[in-house]
């Protein structure tokens, strides 16, 4: 029962990572370009921190790829670029609208169109509402939990969070979103940032790590 | 000469793709990779430019090519929030704890070249928001010309210093200094005048 964390070696990272605010949440930590076969040997969910080299990640994929197929579940954080080398993922970019809460009349567009899943059991649904880094196009099979409407942009499948299941012969796991709380988080300014990255270490913790120490 | 050598983080957005763009700054620099620095011979630049998404402990690997480049006479500009030791000067960041507004307000406490005529209202304040600036500080080594302050007790988000292994390193704790071309504001001069100092040079550019 471990979760894992892919470290990409920037100051957010670092801060999440080995902080004392978050740090808690990992089992094992690895510095992406040091990733190896043997390194995610007994884990069961490896988080990809967002904004790691697209570059790194992609020289890598064999091993992120290998690890679905033994039936790892790999969950994405935004702006890695995981359209270039993550199994089924489709992403085409939109310009990032940082300033939308700045208009209290502004509906941003964000559904939530699972509420059932899991993890909107430790996730609330109003945390995951801030700016997205483009929009995911989610492949057959998968299950988008939080979409952008049509009306706001999101065109007839703009996702910025999925889970996909049975994928890579089937056994494979793969949580997608274009969402970026490690940035944030670890750059102290954004609070739903910070409540969202809570919620979601709070699910690895409960999903993969059987712990029930963390408040849901 | 080429004026300023940009260690690139492969991000979709930001400043970097304007800084490019532009016929008049574009020209100035040289953009690599980030993790092509071991293969750069950095003799031909003026500057080096890391910013605020750079792999830092891949460039604490590094310190050995950056304290010679430093030696050589370079100037080294960092952006963002210090964690891992690049370079002697270089302490780990220290965020204000629970900060109000009045504490991201930014002082000038010395005047620079890269920031002349920027009033430090567009650095406190973005679309009325304040914080884009700094919300923190990498603590300055002793002898530290400390530029910009944060709050009533002036925390050092920006200094200038000259590393014990030569040459200059300007330090800003927050979001990368050439992101602020298509602002709206004095702040579009920060750029500009960033890569007039490093052409400038030591002599030419003292604060």
């Amino acid at each position: 029962m471990t979760v894992a964390v892919l470290d990409g070696g920037c100051y957010y990272h670092h801060d999440i990572i080995y902080g004392e605010r978050f740090r808690h949440c990992f089992d094992r930590a690895i510095y992406a370009p040091d990733l190896t076969d043997g390194a995610l040997e007994g884990v069961k969910a490896l988080i990809v921190a967002d904004r790691i080299s697209p570059t790194i990640l992609r020289e890598k994929r064999r091993i992120l790829h290998a690890f679905l197929q033994n039936g790892g579940t790999l969950i994405v954080l935004g702006e890695n670029q995981a359209h270039t080398w993550a199994p089924g993922v489709e992403w085409t970019f939109r310009p990032t609208n940082f300033w939308w809460w700045l208009d209290k009349d502004v509906d941003p567009g964000h559904r939530i169109v699972e509420p059932d899943h899991e993890i909107f059991r430790h996730v609330a649904p109003k945390d995951v509402i801030w700016h997205f880094h483009g929009l995911l196009h989610p492949p057959k099979g998968a299950v988008p939990l939080v979409t952008i409407a049509p009306e706001a942009g999101g065109g007839p499948d703009g996702t910025i969070l999925y889970d996909h299941r049975g994928i890579a012969d089937g056994k494979g796991r793969l949580i997608v979103t274009t969402l970026d709380p490690f940035y944030h988080t670890g750059s102290y300014f954004m609070p739903a940032a910070q409540r969202f990255l809570t919620g979601l270490l709070d699910w690895t913790d409960a999903a993969f790590r059987n712990r029930k120490t963390l408040s849901p | 000469m080429i004026d300023a050598l940009l260690l690139d983080c492969e991000q979709t957005e930001g400043g970097l793709n304007i800084l490019m763009k532009r016929p008049d700054l574009g020209s100035r620099l040289d953009v690599v990779n980030l993790y092509g620095l071991e293969r750069t011979d950095l003799s031909g630049y003026r500057g080096l430019l890391i910013g605020l998404h750079a792999d830092q402990r891949y460039l604490a690997g590094r310190r050995a090519q950056i304290e010679a480049y430093l030696a050589r006479g370079g100037t080294v500009v960092f952006c963002g929030h210090v964690s891992y030791p690049i370079l002697p000067e270089l302490h780990p960041y220290r965020p204000i704890q629970n900060y109000r507004v009045e504490d991201l307000d930014v002082s000038r406490v010395c005047e620079h070249p890269v920031w002349a005529g920027v009033d430090t209202k567009d650095l406190t304040w973005r679309r009325g928001v304040a914080g884009f600036y700094g919300r923190g500080f990498n603590p300055p080594p002793q002898g530290a010309t400390i530029i910009h302050g944060l709050g009533p007790d002036r925390h050092p988000v920006d200094f200038e210093c000259r590393p014990a292994a030569g040459g200059r390193l300007l330090v800003h704790a927050g979001a990368d200094l050439w992101g602020y071309l298509e602002a709206d504001s004095s702040a579009a001069r920060i750029g500009p005048q960033l890569l007039d100092w490093l052409r400038a040079g030591i002599q030419g550019g003292r604060p």
